[in-house]
C-alpha cells in the first residue's frame, strides 16, 4: 500500500518512539486516544502494553516500546486504534504529531544491516528532508500475528 | 438472493421445524387430526410456494409427501412409523434443498434419491391397503378394539419396528383396498385446506372417536401469534444489547458522580430506573423458551433408539422457560451430546430392563426451570446408571488420574471424573458414542457460557446430568477486589463468603503446610491462592491487612487472597482479545462506574491451576432442594446462647481486640470505617469483665433498614438454612425463633439496638479520626 505507484503520495500519521519518527498510513488509523487510561494485564505476553477503553470496548494495546526492546516510556502515552479482521486493537507510542504527505520516490526498503526483529516489524523508510520516517504497517502489529511471530 | 425467495426459506424452515415437531408427536397420537392437519399444512405451503418460484424439484418432492399426507388427514391411512420414517426422510431431503438454494441459490440436483424418496411414498402410500389386501382378518379384528389396543401389520412386527409402535387413540378402520387406489387422485384436486382440520374430515362420521388428548398448544398458537410478532435480526439484538452495556456504564458513572443539584440526583434516579426496564426490555427480546432446542429431541431420540434396538420415552418438562437467545445455541450441543450418552449409555437393551425389574421402556426426562438468575436443565435417564468402581478403574487405566489418588477419591470426585478428556466407559466404540470425546466436550460448552455441569448417578437406578445455564451473558453481578493497586471483577455467582484479617491476624491466621498456605474456616482447612503471586505482580508484604474471597468453582472451594475489596457492581462483560484470553485466568474484561477497567478473574481456571480438586463439602451450598419457606441465617454463639441472624442483614464479619469497643454515654459503641457502630448489650458485659483487652471478639456488621449495628459473639458457627416453625393449634408463624439444625435458636434482634444520638439530618455522626488509627 505503501508504494502505491498509482497515486505517488500518500498521508501518513507521524508517531513519535524514542528517538525515532514513524509513520503510519492514515487510511489506517480509526482515531488517536490521547494519554488514555490503562489497565495493565498481569502475565500477558510482553509486548502487550495494556488495556483501553474506546467507544464501549475494551482494546488490547500493543507496546511499540516493549516489541523493540526499548525502557517503558516516563510519561503516558498516546494510543492509536487499529482494525484487523478480528476486531480492533491499539497501539501505544510515545506521542502523536502532524500528518506528513510522503511520496512513493522516496520510499526505501529496510537496509540489510537492519536488526532480524526490526526487519519483520518495519516497512522500509520514507526519506524526508532532514530525517526517516520509518514505514509501520498495521497489520504487522496485529497482537495475533505478534503472538505467533514473537513468541516470548 | 431476492427478499421473496429469502421468506419463503425462513417460512418454509419454520414449516419443517413444525412438521418434525408434530411427526414424532404423530407416533404416540396417530390418529390426531389437528396434528396432521397442521403438518400438512406445511407441506402445502411449500408446495404453493415453489411452484409459484419455480423449484420445480422441491414441488415434486413436496407434492409426494402431500399426496400421502392427504390420506392421512382423511383417515384412509394411519400413520405408522413407516410412513413417519418415510416423511422424515423426506424432511430431510427437504431441508438439503432448502440449503443448497440458501447457500448456492439453486435447488441442486439429485434424481437418484428423489426417485428413491418419491418411490418411498408412493409405496407407503399403497402399503397399508396391500397388507390389508393380504390380511383382510386383520382390519376385522382391529375394528371392534376401540380399547386402544395397537394394531399391528405383520409387515411391521417382523421388522421389529413394532417395538416403539405406540398405541394408536383410534383404531380407523382399513377400507377396501380400491378406496385406496382411488385416494391420490380424490386428494389432488382438493382447495387449498386452510381450515382447520376437523372440518376437512366430515365424510368419516364412523371415524370420530375421541381424538386423542388436545393437541399441544404450539398448533393451536401459530397462527394467532403471528400477527403481533415480527422478526428481527439477531445482529440488531446483539447490539441493542451492547449499547445497553454502555448505557448501565454511563448511569454508573453518572450515579457515582456527586453533585450538589437537587434536581441532578433526581435525573440520575430516574435514569437508573429508565435504564433498569429498557435492559430488562432487550434482555426479554433475546429471550426464547428452551422448546426451540428441545423440539429437535422427539426426533433424535426416536431415530437414535430405533438405530441401538432400544425403547425409549422422552418426556419433557418446562418448555416454555426462556434462555438468552445465544445461551439457546449454546447449549444446544451439550444437550444433544447429554441425550445420546444417556440413551447410549445409560437406557439398557429391553431384554435387560426386564430382567432388572424395569419396565421395557425406558425414560429419558428433559426438565426447564428456573432457579434464581439460572437456568437449570436436567437430562435424568432411568437407566442403568454409572458404576462408581467402573470409572475409577477406566480413569486409572486412561491413565487420567495416578492410582493412588483415585482410590482416594470420594464419590462425586469419581463422578466428575467423566468430564476428563478422553473418558469413556464405553466398552465398543459405536456410531453414536464411545469415542471418549463427549461429556468434556459438554463441560467445556457449558462453562464457557459461564455455566456449571453437575452429575448424579446411580447405578441400576438412572443418571441426572444437570446444566446450569446463566440466565443472560452480558451483564452480571461481581465483587471488584484489588491486588497491588489494580481492580479485578469476581463474579459473585462463585462467591460465597469473605474474611478480612487485619495487621496482626495474616501471619496467625494464615497457616502453612510447607509451600501450601491454608485457612482453617470453622474448623475446615481450606486452600489459599494469593492473587498477587498468581499473577506475578510485585509480591505485597506478608504482614499487611488482606482479605479472602472464598470461592466456588465447580464444588471447588479455595480461599483467593487480595489486598482489599472494593464495592459490588453490575458489570458488563466485554471480551478480551485472544492473545489475553490464553492467559486462560480471565473470564473478560470490564469498564467499572469510575470508569476505570477491571479483568474479570476466571474462579474455575485459578482452583484447576491451584490443582485444587472438588470437595464434597461444596455440595452443601451447591445444591438446593426443597428451600420453599426456607431463610439463610447467620448461626452464631453468644456466651452460651446460639442466635441466629438473617443473612441478608449481614454486612461483614471483623475479629477486633476487645480493647476497640467503648463507651458512648451508656452504649457501647465500635469505629469502623470511620464511622460509629452501635453496638448490642452484650458488648456492654464484655467491658464489665475487663479482662485482658486483647483479647479478641467477633463483631458482625449487621444492616437493621437503614443503619448498621454490631452485634458481638464469641464464635460464628455456621451458615445454615432456617424453618419456620408454627404454633401448635393455631399454625400461626412463630415470631423471632427457627429451626436451624433441628434445634430451636432465637434470632437475634437488631432493632433492640438503641439507635445513637444522630445530627439533625439522620445520619450516622462522623468522626474525624487521627490518620493512624484509620485502618
Amino acid at each position: 500500500m505503501n508504494d502505491n505507484h498509482a497515486n505517488p503520495t500518500q498521508e501518513v500519521c507521524s508517531v513519535q518512539v524514542g528517538d525515532t519518527l514513524y509513520g503510519v498510513p492514515i487510511a489506517h488509523v480509526l482515531e488517536i486516544l490521547g494519554k488514555p487510561a490503562t489497565q495493565p494485564v498481569p502475565l500477558a505476553p510482553y509486548f502487550v502494553g495494556g488495556l483501553v477503553h474506546y467507544r464501549g470496548e475494551v482494546l488490547t494495546a500493543v507496546s511499540l516500546r516493549r516489541l523493540l526492546g526499548m525502557e517503558p516510556a516516563k510519561t503516558p502515552e498516546d494510543v492509536l486504534v487499529f482494525e484487523n479482521p478480528d476486531g480492533l486493537f491499539g497501539l501505544f507510542v510515545d506521542s502523536v504529531g502532524e500528518v506528513l504527505h510522503v511520496s512513493a520516490a522516496d520510499h526505501e526498503p529496510n537496509p540489510a544491516t537492519l536488526e532480524s526483529r526490526r526487519q519483520a516489524l518495519f516497512d522500509g523508510a520514507w526519506k524526508l528532508k532532514d530525517r526517516l520516517l520509518v514505514s509501520l504497517e498495521p497489520e504487522r502489529l496485529d497482537p495475533m500475528r505478534l503472538a505467533s511471530a514473537f513468541p516470548a | 438472493m431476492d427478499d421473496l425467495t429469502r421468506e419463503f426459506l425462513l417460512e418454509s424452515q419454520e414449516g419443517l421445524d413444525r412438521m418434525e415437531r408434530c411427526l414424532t408427536d404423530l407416533e404416540t397420537r396417530p390418529g390426531d387430526t389437528e396434528l396432521l392437519a397442521d403438518i400438512f399444512r406445511s407441506v402445502h405451503t411449500i408446495k404453493g410456494t415453489t411452484g409459484f418460484l419455480g423449484f420445480s424439484r422441491l414441488e415434486a418432492l413436496s407434492h409426494a409427501g402431500e399426496n400421502l399426507l392427504g390420506l392421512l388427514r382423511e383417515g384412509k391411512l394411519e400413520a405408522n412409523p413407516e410412513i413417519v420414517s418415510g416423511l422424515l426422510s423426506l424432511m430431510d431431503i427437504l431441508r438439503g434443498v432448502l440449503h443448497s438454494i440458501e447457500t448456492i441459490g439453486a435447488e441442486g440436483e439429485n434424481r437418484q434419491q428423489d426417485g428413491a424418496i418419491i418411490a418411498r411414498l408412493e409405496k407407503l402410500q399403497l402399503g397399508d391397503a396391500s397388507i390389508a389386501v393380504a390380511e383382510p382378518e386383520l382390519a376385522a379384528v382391529a375394528a371392534p378394539t376401540r380399547t386402544g389396543r395397537p394394531r399391528k401389520p405383520r409387515a411391521l412386527r417382523r421388522r421389529g419396528y413394532i417395538q416403539s409402535a405406540p398405541p394408536p387413540a383410534e383404531s380407523g378402520e382399513a377400507g377396501p383396498p380400491r378406496e385406496f387406489e382411488e385416494a391420490p387422485r380424490n386428494t389432488e384436486p382438493q382447495p387449498v385446506p386452510v381450515v382447520p382440520a376437523p372440518a376437512s374430515l366430515p365424510a368419516r362420521p364412523e371415524n370420530e372417536s375421541p381424538a386423542s388428548p388436545a393437541p399441544e398448544t404450539q398448533a393451536a398458537t401459530t397462527s394467532g401469534t403471528a400477527d403481533s410478532t415480527l422478526r428481527v435480526d439477531v445482529e440488531l439484538l446483539n447490539r441493542m444489547m451492547n449499547l445497553v452495556g454502555e448505557l448501565v456504564l454511563t448511569r454508573n458513572q453518572i450515579l457515582q458522580a456527586t453533585s450538589t443539584d437537587a434536581s441532578f440526583s433526581l435525573l440520575g434516579r430516574r435514569l437508573d430506573m429508565v435504564t433498569a426496564d429498557l435492559r430488562e426490555s432487550v434482555m426479554k427480546a433475546r429471550m426464547q423458551p428452551v422448546s426451540h432446542v428441545f423440539s429437535r429431541f422427539p426426533r433424535l431420540v426416536r431415530d437414535l433408539a430405533l438405530g441401538l434396538d432400544k425403547r425409549v420415552r422422552l418426556e419433557m418438562e418446562g418448555q416454555e422457560t426462556e434462555l438468552d437467545k445465544s445461551l439457546l445455541e449454546a447449549i444446544r450441543d451439550p444437550l444433544t451430546h447429554s441425550i445420546r450418552n444417556a440413551i447410549d449409555h445409560g437406557i439398557e437393551m429391553p431384554a435387560a430392563r426386564i430382567a432388572a425389574g424395569k419396565s421395557a421402556e425406558g425414560l429419558v426426562r428433559l426438565r426447564a426451570c428456573h432457579e434464581g438468575s439460572h437456568v437449570i436443565v436436567e437430562v435424568h435417564d432411568d437407566g442403568a446408571g454409572m458404576s462408581i468402581e467402573k470409572i475409577r478403574a477406566k480413569a486409572v487405566e486412561r491413565q487420567l488420574v495416578p492410582p493412588q489418588r483415585a482410590e482416594l477419591m470420594n464419590e462425586r470426585e469419581i463422578l466428575q471424573l467423566i468430564f476428563l478428556p478422553g473418558f469413556s466407559t464405553a466398552e465398543t466404540v459405536t456410531s453414536v458414542s464411545g469415542r471418549g470425546v463427549g461429556m468434556d466436550v459438554v463441560r467445556t460448552n457449558v462453562e464457557k457460557i459461564g455455566g456449571k455441569v453437575e452429575v448424579d448417578s446411580r447405578a441400576g437406578k438412572g443418571t441426572v446430568l444437570r446444566l446450569r445455564i446463566p440466565l443472560t451473558l452480558a451483564i452480571i453481578p461481581a465483587l471488584i477486589v484489588r491486588s497491588r493497586g489494580q481492580n479485578f471483577a469476581v463474579p459473585q455467582a462463585s462467591l460465597t463468603e469473605l474474611v478480612h484479617l487485619s495487621t496482626g491476624e495474616t501471619d496467625s491466621r494464615i497457616e502453612r503446610l510447607e509451600n501450601a498456605a491454608l485457612y482453617r474456616l470453622r474448623g475446615h482447612l481450606l486452600p489459599l491462592v494469593f492473587l498477587d503471586r498468581l499473577l506475578q505482580q510485585s509480591p505485597r508484604q506478608r504482614s499487611a491487612p488482606c482479605d479472602i474471597a472464598i470461592l466456588n468453582a465447580d464444588g471447588r472451594r479455595l480461599g483467593l487472597v487480595v489486598d482489599g475489596l472494593a464495592d459490588p457492581e453490575e458489570i458488563v462483560v466485554k471480551p478480551l482479545a485472544a492473545v489475553l484470553r490464553e492467559i486462560g485466568f480471565y473470564a473478560g474484561a470490564t469498564i467499572l462506574g469510575n470508569g476505570g477497567m477491571a479483568l474479570i478473574l476466571n474462579p474455575g481456571a485459578i482452583a484447576q491451576h491451584a490443582n485444587v480438586i472438588p470437595t464434597t463439602e461444596a455440595v452443601d451450598d451447591s445444591v438446593d432442594t426443597n428451600r420453599a419457606g426456607q431463610h439463610d441465617f447467620l448461626l452464631v454463639e453468644t456466651g452460651r446462647r446460639r442466635a441466629a441472624l438473617p443473612l441478608e442483614t449481614v454486612v461483614r464479619i471483623e475479629r477486633i481486640p476487645r480493647s476497640r469497643i467503648e463507651r458512648a454515654g451508656s452504649r457501647p459503641v465500635l469505629r469502623f470505617d470511620g464511622k460509629l457502630l452501635p453496638l448490642d448489650d452484650a458488648a456492654s458485659e464484655l467491658l464489665d469483665a475487663g479482662d485482658d483487652p486483647e483479647a479478641q471478639t467477633t463483631v458482625v456488621v449487621c444492616r437493621d433498614g437503614n443503619r448498621q449495628v454490631g452485634m458481638t459473639v464469641s464464635q460464628v458457627l455456621d451458615v445454615a438454612g432456617g424453618r419456620q416453625l408454627e404454633e401448635a393449634g393455631t399454625g400461626a408463624i412463630a415470631d423471632g425463633i427457627t429451626l436451624l439444625h433441628e434445634r430451636v435458636t432465637a434470632i437475634a434482634s437488631l432493632s433492640a439496638i438503641p439507635a445513637l444520638e444522630c445530627a439533625a439530618d439522620g445520619s450516622p455522626m462522623e468522626f474525624s479520626l487521627p490518620a493512624e488509627e484509620q485502618r
